[in-house]
């Protein structure tokens, strides 16, 4: 399906939205390219033509049944959506799985086969989304991977410079949780918590609860700082479904120029909505 | 896909803070590396050394590029798949090169041992910018790894080391040959051109990184005693000689 590109990207290199983020967030990077740093080797950035939009939020903070609600949404609209996330590339995700599970990995190893997975994903599925026009909705993005591996004593500046070659995000949401209210929903959903998720390779507690608490806390702070740094627009995850959902699609219409729209979800989402 | 040129070399962009790198000599073990275009000599070389060392009951480790059994399996699928664009390939073999420098490299080194590596980070350099990748980016990505205390660059003329690889191994492998670059459809041509281009890193690399040249095409007998002889100069051998 191809949607009839609604937006307006003459020039999608000073398209950045920036300047309609949160209120009071300092800009602190320029917006005048679609990278951070140098650009990824054969890229022409005036091809982008589509809009890349990332929600970040740790586990339990309602991403996943957000990005269902803002595909159905935007496809109703008539725009053609593509959605992508961690460890979903075709080139490594098995192998961080496996690596994962064996628990013999080094922090900068793991940190690595992770941006691995992300540029793979960058270089074949988000950069040719955004070159036919799509609207590419990313389920967490590089923010999280530096927050990881920056709790875990891998330094910030190295962490940039890996992702330097990274596209620019239209629009970045941070669906902001306490970590007791994310702990609440991950049982809830799974009835466990995951080890990597409650950072027990960092050795902060034999305490699960204690341990996931602190390692959600520490993440917390990175995005903090990230955020301001890189200017999110932070909505609070605690809030109910609907009234995220609303602010999300008011900032979204507006950057990709939908007018007067309304939605409610379909009956196979409805379940989502309360 | 379309041809990727190198537009920037290493040395002009390489502003990395002094203290972001690896501090040399933190630990009581030495690291000696070769580097060199397929061809060149250095693994005959470094092997030549290792014996030498070995028979003399030196504490001593050798190490590989690419090479970790952890990484093994993503680098072979990407491979064998075709999957590995310049900035994923590169990537790759960073992981596998930081699984082997947290695991092996450096806890050795703590250890006192002797490490000798056949290719090093300057292998990834060199390939990875004839490749396209930023110089800058690269020597960020691999800012974590020890600076070696020799690194011995075996030059070879490019039609030499060339003529070498092509008598004993008729087969180019895909990425082996650059043939993800789109060069020429001509695996053995492709080849040529993408070591001429390595060549062409490597060279500007010699002062900035402090390579020791050694002339690839001398008998290696005598190459190995000039090599013997400027490790045996650099490095206190006595350190890693047999305890009595």
């Amino acid at each position: 399906m191809k949607n009839a590109d609604k937006t307006d990207k003459t020039n999608p290199a000073g398209a950045h939205p920036n300047g309609r983020n949160g209120a009071g967030a300092r800009r602190i990077e320029p917006a005048s390219s679609r990278f951070y740093g140098v650009s990824l080797p054969g890229v022409k950035e005036e091809e982008l033509t589509g809009s890349l939009i990332v929600i970040e939020g740790t586990d339990g903070s309602g991403r996943s049944t957000q990005i269902a609600l803002l595909t159905e949404w935007l496809e109703s609209e008539g725009f053609a959506v593509q959605t992508t996330g961690l460890r979903r590339s075709s080139l490594v995700a098995d192998d961080i799985d496996t690596l994962m599970a064996e628990n013999s990995i080094t922090r900068l190893t793991l940190a690595l086969m992770y941006s691995t997975d992300f540029f793979d994903q960058l270089e074949r599925r988000i950069l040719p989304a955004l070159r036919s026009g799509l609207v590419v909705l990313a389920d967490r993005y590089i923010f999280t991977l530096i927050a990881r591996a920056a709790v875990r004593g891998i330094g910030r500046d190295y962490l940039h410079g890996i992702y330097e070659m990274a596209l620019r995000p239209d629009l970045t949401f941070w669906l902001n949780v306490q970590p007791e209210v994310a702990f609440d929903r991950e049982f809830k959903k799974s009835h466990s918590i995951s080890y990597w998720e409650s950072g027990r390779d960092m050795s902060l507690s034999n305490d699960l609860f204690q341990s996931f608490i602190r390692y959600q806390s520490l993440i917390k702070k990175e995005f903090e700082y990230l955020s301001r740094r890189h200017n999110f627009c932070e909505l609070d995850g605690e809030g109910k479904v609907s009234a995220v959902n609303r602010e999300l699609r008011k900032r979204i219409a507006a950057h990709l120029g939908i007018k007067g729209t309304h939605y409610t979800p379909s009956p196979a989402l409805a379940s989502l909505w309360h | 896909m379309a041809e990727i040129t190198p537009t920037d070399s290493l040395t002009v962009v390489d502003k990395l803070p002094e203290k972001a790198r690896v501090a040399r000599r933190e630990y009581p073990g030495a690291l000696i590396v070769v580097e060199g275009i397929d061809g060149s000599g250095k693994s005959t070389q470094l092997y030549l050394l290792k014996r030498w060392l070995e028979i003399g009951g030196y504490r001593i480790h050798f190490t590989e590029w690419n090479s970790s059994p952890l990484v093994k399996s993503a680098t072979r699928r990407g491979k064998q798949r075709r999957l590995l664009t310049p900035v994923t390939f590169s990537l790759l073999h960073a992981a596998d090169f930081a699984d082997r420098c947290e695991r092996q490299i450096l806890p050795l080194l703590q250890g006192g041992y002797l490490v000798l590596a056949d290719r090093y980070i300057y292998t990834a350099f060199a390939r990875d910018v004839a490749r396209g990748c930023s110089p800058h980016w690269l020597r960020n990505l691999y800012r974590f790894a020890p600076v070696p205390d020799i690194t011995f660059y075996f030059r070879a003329p490019l039609e030499v080391a060339v003529d070498r690889i092509m008598a004993g191994r008729p087969k180019l492998k895909y990425y082996e040959a650059g043939m993800d670059l789109g060069i020429s459809l001509d695996r053995a041509e492709s080849f040529r051109i993408f070591q001429e281009r390595i060549l062409n890193q490597y060279d500007q690399m010699v002062p900035t990184d402090k390579f020791v040249l050694m002339d690839g095409t001398i008998q290696v007998n005598r190459l190995q005693r000039q090599m013997r002889e400027i490790v045996g100069e650099r490095i206190n051998l006595a350190q890693y000689a047999p305890k009595k």
